[in-house]
């Protein structure tokens, strides 16, 4: 096989690339053990939330404990998931608008594992939409639609969700029902464009709605999740009143982040307290509809193997004991089966995957039918090409 | 000859030549058929239908499956329903292979190698318990396997007769009885020179 990327000609910046690994690795030990020590002495949670600066700059990110627990609190879970108790995985994917395809359209899958602790096995589940309508695939300034698919599937993932959960609770299952997607909970784009404010952004938060109402917990998983907003609060404690630090020799945090210090400060099996982001999609948005986002970090890992994971829940799920409870033990006992990642997430990827082979199926039928209808469509000059290499 | 909607499809070809073909299906694992199980595969542009037997059915591992496979443990309730969705509800990749024995099209059954094998993706489908009565009422479609030293041809006899017998006359009746006696004789005439292989052939059936 010939190798395309001439990978001689990149040896310089590889190594200039681990050169900077290193570097930042290095600072990042140093900050590290002043993170540690800021964590373990941070002042009790009001205080902390009575320190935080009025306004928060565009694109800074800081977490508050909004609960009157110690930062220092490392939770564990004793328990198995309780009986009866049902998570259910959902994942999405999508095949994206073609300029170059048979014809213009995108496709949306969920796919949605329903795992109930009852010793029955799983039901899986799949929802698929073809979209093909000009409204659907262009946006408001005419333009092909791009980002808004990874919103509209994340519509269609939380409306399958929530299907499910209404489903199992007519079923009699017990509360709280999980629902666990594999991303943020708190709504990951601007929130600005027409259509998340007309339309998904409510939709998000109905379903947000129903859940509450059949007794739904829904979380969001990231694993890596990077950022520092606990250590934008830890930092934030160390500051005077005119936001200059109390000692000398302590620098803003640059090269760590929360996840670097979760993985040296909880044990396998432990999670932190439960925080809160105050970032503007939270407060604009996620508040006013009643779901603010709580999130907390959780180690998945084993001993010396830290898998740090951000779990995110609305408040008012999040602060139910028992829920928390229930949810520590399932995420715990669903990743301690594939090494750090949920079970209900890989299979819910599986079930919603759209592969390549899927993709040429579904042209293949599509060129058929056209054909029927006495249209000839062929796909682009340039996309027959590409389909050599 | 043409599909029957009560029978069960098992997958799509994947390869096949004039004596044998292999089936690449994703089912779970109660519908995985069972070896010397008759399957059926359209031919001739679906004018005939090819009849074989299971031969040999391998269950593929995937990257996920050998993931799990080093963390669960058989018993333990930590993976009960773990192991029960990959065993019944997640799709095992299974390659079923089949030996042709006969093909059937408007004018009945006609044992020996098809015209052609079956084309690839085409659907194959298990046989009716009625399908499996009429293709084995002769006992000439234990020619094939006889002539056929790619597959466990013995074994395969075995499982055949004793999966046709019940279907000619319920177990211990006469009928019963004398279907394996035909089929007995049958066998003892073709391999006269193979006294060992018809001596072990027939202690199976009798065992």
């Amino acid at each position: 096989m010939q190798f395309m990327l001439r990978l001689e000609r990149l040896k310089s910046a590889i190594e200039a690339l681990s050169q900077q690994t290193q570097a930042t690795s290095q600072q990042a030990e140093i900050e590290l053990q002043y993170a540690l020590h800021w964590l373990k002495t941070a002042p009790p949670a009001a205080t902390l939330r009575e320190r935080l600066p009025q306004a928060i700059q565009p694109g800074q990110e800081i977490a508050i404990p909004p609960l009157d627990m110690p930062l220092e609190n490392r939770l564990n879970s004793e328990t198995v998931p309780p009986r009866g108790t049902v998570i259910i995985g959902v994942d999405g994917s999508q095949i994206p608008p073609d300029r170059h395809a048979i014809a213009l359209y995108y496709v949306l899958q969920a796919g949605a594992l329903v795992f109930r602790y009852n010793g029955q096995a799983p039901t899986p589940q799949q929802h698929a939409e073809l979209h093909f309508s000009e409204q659907e695939l262009y946006d408001e300034e005419g333009l092909l639609i791009t980002g808004q698919l990874g919103m509209r599937r994340a519509i269609a993932e939380m409306a399958l969700a929530t299907a499910l959960a209404e489903q199992v609770r007519a079923e009699g299952a017990p509360t709280p029902i999980l629902t666990l997607t594999d991303g943020p909970l708190l709504w990951p784009y601007s929130g600005r464009s027409r259509e998340e404010r007309e339309s998904l952004l409510p939709a998000y938060f109905a379903a947000f709605d129903r859940l509450r109402e059949v007794g739904g917990m829904p979380v969001g998983f990231i694993e890596r999740p990077g950022g520092k907003p606990l250590l934008e609060l830890l930092w934030q404690s160390r500051l005077d009143e005119n936001g200059q630090p109390r000692h000398e020799d302590e620098r803003h945090p640059e090269a760590v982040d929360d996840e670097l210090l979760m993985a040296h400060f909880l044990a396998p099996g432990e999670r932190s307290v439960w925080l809160k982001r105050l970032s503007p999609m939270n407060e604009k948005h996620h508040e006013p509809a009643g779901h603010p986002i709580w999130f907390c970090y959780l180690n998945l890992g084993e001993q010396d193997l830290p898998v740090i994971a951000r779990i995110e829940a609305p408040q008012w799920a999040a602060e139910q004991e028992g829920w928390s409870t229930a949810l520590h033990a399932v995420l715990l006992h669903q990743a301690n089966i594939l090494h750090g990642n949920p079970y209900v997430l890989a299979r819910a990827h599986e079930l919603a995957l759209v592969t390549h082979q899927d993709k040429t199926a579904l042209e293949s039928l599509l060129h058929r039918r056209l054909l029927g209808h006495g249209i000839i469509t062929r796909t682009s000059e340039k996309a027959r090409q590409k389909g050599f290499f | 000859m043409n599909d029957n909607p009560s029978s069960i499809p098992i997958g799509n070809v994947l390869r096949a030549d004039i004596r044998s073909f292999v089936v690449a299906s994703r089912i779970p694992e109660p519908e995985v058929p069972t070896f010397g199980t008759f399957v059926r595969a359209p031919i001739q542009q679906g004018k005939s239908q090819l009849i074989g037997l299971v031969y040999d059915i391998r269950l593929q591992d995937d990257p996920f499956l050998r993931d799990l496979a080093a963390t669960v443990v058989e018993g333990d309730p930590n993976y009960e329903e773990v192991i029960r969705d990959q065993r019944e509800v997640r799709a095992v990749p299974v390659e079923i292979s089949v030996v042709a024995i006969a093909y059937g099209d408007e004018s009945g059954y006609h044992y020996g190698l098809p015209p052609q094998p079956p084309m690839i993706l085409h659907r194959i489908h298990v046989c009716t318990l009625a399908e499996v009565r009429a293709i084995t009422t002769q006992p000439d479609f234990l020619r094939p396997l006889l002539e056929n030293r790619d597959v466990p041809a013995d074994e395969l006899i075995t499982r055949a007769l004793l999966r046709a017998a019940p279907l000619h006359g319920s177990a211990g009746t006469t009928d019963y009885q004398d279907y394996l006696l035909t089929a007995g004789r049958y066998l003892a005439r073709r391999l006269g020179r193979e006294p060992l292989r018809l001596e072990t052939i027939l202690q199976r059936l009798q065992g």
